[in-house]
């Protein structure tokens, strides 16, 4: 059936800025927020915003993010006509099929998928960005200005602007032009990786650049430019709520921090709700040894340490005598007697063994070497063991370096 | 087909669990932070790979249909069995529609519900009953046994008192069954769970039907413990049969104790209940929070000790909370106290009340309430 609008959510690429914790699962996949992956923030943000025909792409490492999805339930995405749909890449006639070369090309050998639905507009949507936002405001304005792309864009420090895509506009916001991580940006403005397009336009450009050898099949470096060149309309849409791009370990870190200062990401205050899968566990136990202080804890944890600013995944223990600080610890995480862990991403699984001391403060070590201490999926830090600030280590206890 | 249905009974007046049940039956009463108590028959039997399960509904069934929905919390929204709620205008008699009077009168309204079943075992359990038995071994050792009927029973005589009682011979078998009885001793307390073949359970209520007979335990145990061969299965772990407040306390401060959590609680089988979307639980540095069971999507600002939290519960800057029991989006404004307060669903304690209740004598306050 027809469908005005639907959503392409790119979640296939590795996230090898994120070392260990993406070592066996898509970036997407990754937990966060005590009960999240980073995929519910895009997939609640389409049922929230009425778009209820997603295709997700999938490349690296799909298994696990494959099964999360599942029916698409939890996000009111398992329906009768569309709903979420996993989109690997696939074998072809001919040319036999290909990887996904490139962001663009991705949704270029899905075409056949998009024209199933017949859709007006088409949201290109990525897989690793924290935030709440409304599409169905972002397709309104795209629709009024009779725009062949709309940007979703974020203003930023000019001091930060270098490290983004800059977009360029005039006095009504229409994009003039578009900097990747310029030396010296013309606008504040950053582009968040969200894209509205009217899909014939979109499928056109796909085609074409699909021709292009020389391209490398990227929504930015190649089918913006080329609209912008061929004097099509593309408009900013601004958006001024809380949005991070979770793929380095260190934003990762400042992401949980900040939903923990409820700030602009509140994830408590329910008119927008995030959805999640999660396995049925009992409430939280918080026991009569235990410190809990800003932070938060999910179902299954059983805490009877010391917890500071740290978020507790579901199913994390901390046994008593422990201390957790500054720290996140995802699901199924055991943090044993004596054990201290600060400023630290702990993975799905790991286990601190008694008295071992993972990490710390940025002022206990040279300020140039401090970073994040990072424990991969199913790590351990041994009984006694010191785990320095910056460091990473993954199942096999080999240290990883950055 | 080999294996097991399942039916669950849920009864409104047998119980004295106050205001929670003024606007439900026992079966949806929540307990334990995030569940209701028919959620721990009801998830046992799926672990138990049960995939079809009926639920006779009786008296005021609303929050129970809501709770259930369509089953799909359990797995058991199937195109092909799964769920199936039967509801009590089944009953039709010629005085009119009225609520069944006893489970072989309730298992008579929904005759043609009975001769539908795929599977050649049937499971009654009821509603009121906190547990988590693998009933798989109870199935296998019904087969083994070769009896008619086998009854859960256990040996732990401390719950409520107007229950069932089992005299057992030293095979195990059932030859007595005993209502009321003052002086258990040598007894086994009935759990009022009992596995037996679906043509048995068709012609029993054939018999009780033709007979005017309404109740299982008079007409079955009690009139038959000598021609049928009733066998019991006897449970030694945890079980509670929630029947009145002053249990229904007890029973849900006693999660605090970790081995109690453990028993109940088996990662292998774990208890579904209806899904919320709530955020992980905030606790504020203003606020403490120690020996307490916190669902999620609470705020905690204030002090919160010995207490069950249910989901969405807010305490806030000021507030004391101490043994007591606060479900789901109760709201403790600033500065208020509450020690030994059972307060339903939405009930909000404006700022600086004090609500004393006592370990003997909760204070229960009704949903929706405002104080």
């Amino acid at each position: 059936m027809k469908k005005e609008c639907i959503a392409m959510l790119l979640a296939g690429g590795q996230g090898s800025r994120l070392y260990v914790l993406t070592s066996n699962v898509a970036k997407p996949a990754v937990p966060f927020g005590g009960k999240y992956r980073i995929i519910d923030f895009p997939l609640s943000n389409c049922t929230n915003s009425g778009i209820d025909t997603v295709g997700v792409l999938t490349q690296y490492k799909p298994l696990e993010l494959n099964s999360y999805i599942g029916s698409g339930q939890p996000w009111d995405l398992d329906r009768l006509d569309g709903g979420v749909h996993i989109l690997p890449p696939y074998m072809r006639e001919g040319d036999k099929g290909t990887w996904f070369k490139g962001t663009a090309n991705a949704i270029y050998q899905n075409i056949g998928f998009v024209d199933m639905y017949d859709p007006d507009y088409v949201v290109i949507l990525s897989g690793d960005h924290i935030y709440k936002m409304n599409y169905g405001k972002m397709l309104d304005a795209h629709k009024k200005a009779g725009a062949a792309c709309t940007i979703s864009v974020l203003e930023v420090p000019w001091s930060e602007a270098s490290r983004f895509g800059i977009m360029a506009v005039d006095g009504e916001d229409n994009i003039v032009e578009f900097q990747e991580k310029p030396k010296e940006p013309k606008s504040n403005l950053a582009s968040m990786g969200i894209y509205v397009f009217t899909w014939k336009k979109l499928r056109e450009y796909l085609i074409n650049d699909e021709n292009d050898p020389s391209s490398s099949n990227d929504f930015g470096k190649n089918i913006i430019p080329n609209m912008l060149n061929a004097g099509e309309k593309l408009i900013a849409y601004r958006f001024d709520g809380y949005w991070k791009d979770v793929g380095t370990l260190e934003s990762l870190w400042d992401a949980n921090m900040d939903m923990l200062s409820r700030g602009d990401l509140d994830l408590l205050e329910s008119s927008w709700p995030i959805y999640a899968r999660l396995p049925s566990e009992p409430p939280a136990f918080i026991g009569k040894s235990a410190l809990v202080e800003h932070s938060v804890v999910t179902q299954g944890c059983e805490v009877n340490g010391t917890v500071l600013n740290s978020v507790l995944s579901h199913g994390a223990r901390v046994e008593e005598g422990a201390e957790v600080s500054y720290s996140v610890l995802m699901p199924g995480v055991t943090v044993k007697r004596g054990a201290v862990v600060r400023y630290a991403i702990l993975g799905e699984n790991c286990q601190v063994e008694a008295g071992a001391c993972v990490g710390g403060a940025p002022e206990s070590c040279d300020p140039d070497k401090w970073g994040v201490t990072v424990l991969g999926p199913g790590a351990c830090a041994g009984p006694g063991e010191v785990v320095a600030p910056n460091t990473m280590l993954n199942r096999d206890h080999k240290e990883v370096s950055r | 087909m080999k294996g097991l249905h399942g039916i669950i009974f849920s009864h409104e007046n047998r119980n004295d669990l106050r205001e929670l049940t003024t606007q439900r039956m026992p079966a949806s009463v929540p307990f334990a932070g995030r569940y209701r108590i028919i959620d721990f028959i009801l998830s046992d039997m799926v672990n138990a790979g049960i995939t079809d399960v009926g639920v006779v509904l009786h008296g005021n069934y609303q929050s129970l249909l809501d709770h259930l929905g369509s089953g799909k919390d359990w797995d058991l929204s199937r195109s092909h069995g799964g769920l199936r709620l039967l509801p009590p205008f089944f009953y039709q008699t010629a005085g009119g529609a009225r609520e069944f009077r006893g489970k072989m009168e309730a298992l008579a309204g929904v005759r043609s519900y009975l001769e539908g079943i795929r599977q050649s075992h049937v499971v009654l359990a009821d509603s009121d009953l906190i547990i988590n038995i693998p009933l798989q071994d109870v199935f296998q050792a019904h087969l083994d046994s070769g009896a008619d009927i086998t009854a859960v029973c256990t040996g732990d005589l401390t719950g409520p008192a107007d229950v069932t009682y089992f005299r057992l011979n030293d095979q195990g078998r059932v030859t007595e069954s005993l209502y009321p009885l003052n002086n258990p001793a040598g007894c086994h307390r009935s759990l009022e769970i009992y596995i037996l073949s679906k043509q048995k359970l068709l012609e029993l209520v054939d018999e009780c039907m033709s007979h005017d007979q309404v109740s299982f335990r008079s007409a079955v145990l009690q009139a038959k413990a000598g021609s049928l061969h009733i066998q019991s299965y006897v449970w030694d772990g945890y079980a509670a049969q929630i029947r009145t407040l002053r249990g229904y306390y007890l029973r849900s401060m006693e999660l605090l104790d970790p081995a109690i959590r453990r028993e109940i609680f088996h990662p292998q089988r774990p208890i579904h209940t209806k899904e919320r979307n709530d955020a992980s639980t905030y606790i504020d540095p203003a606020g403490t929070c120690c020996n307490c069971l916190v669902a999620d999507g609470c705020t905690i600002e204030g002090t919160v000790e010995n207490s069950i939290l249910f989901r969405g519960v807010s305490v806030a800057k000021g507030a004391e909370v101490k043994n007591c029991i606060l479900m789901q989006d109760v709201v403790i404004s600033r500065d208020a106290v509450c020690h030994y307060v059972i307060a339903d669903k939405n009930v909000q304690i404006m700022d600086s009340r004090t609500l004393m209740g006592h370990d003997q004598y909760p204070m229960v306050i009704a949903k929706d309430s405002k104080v």
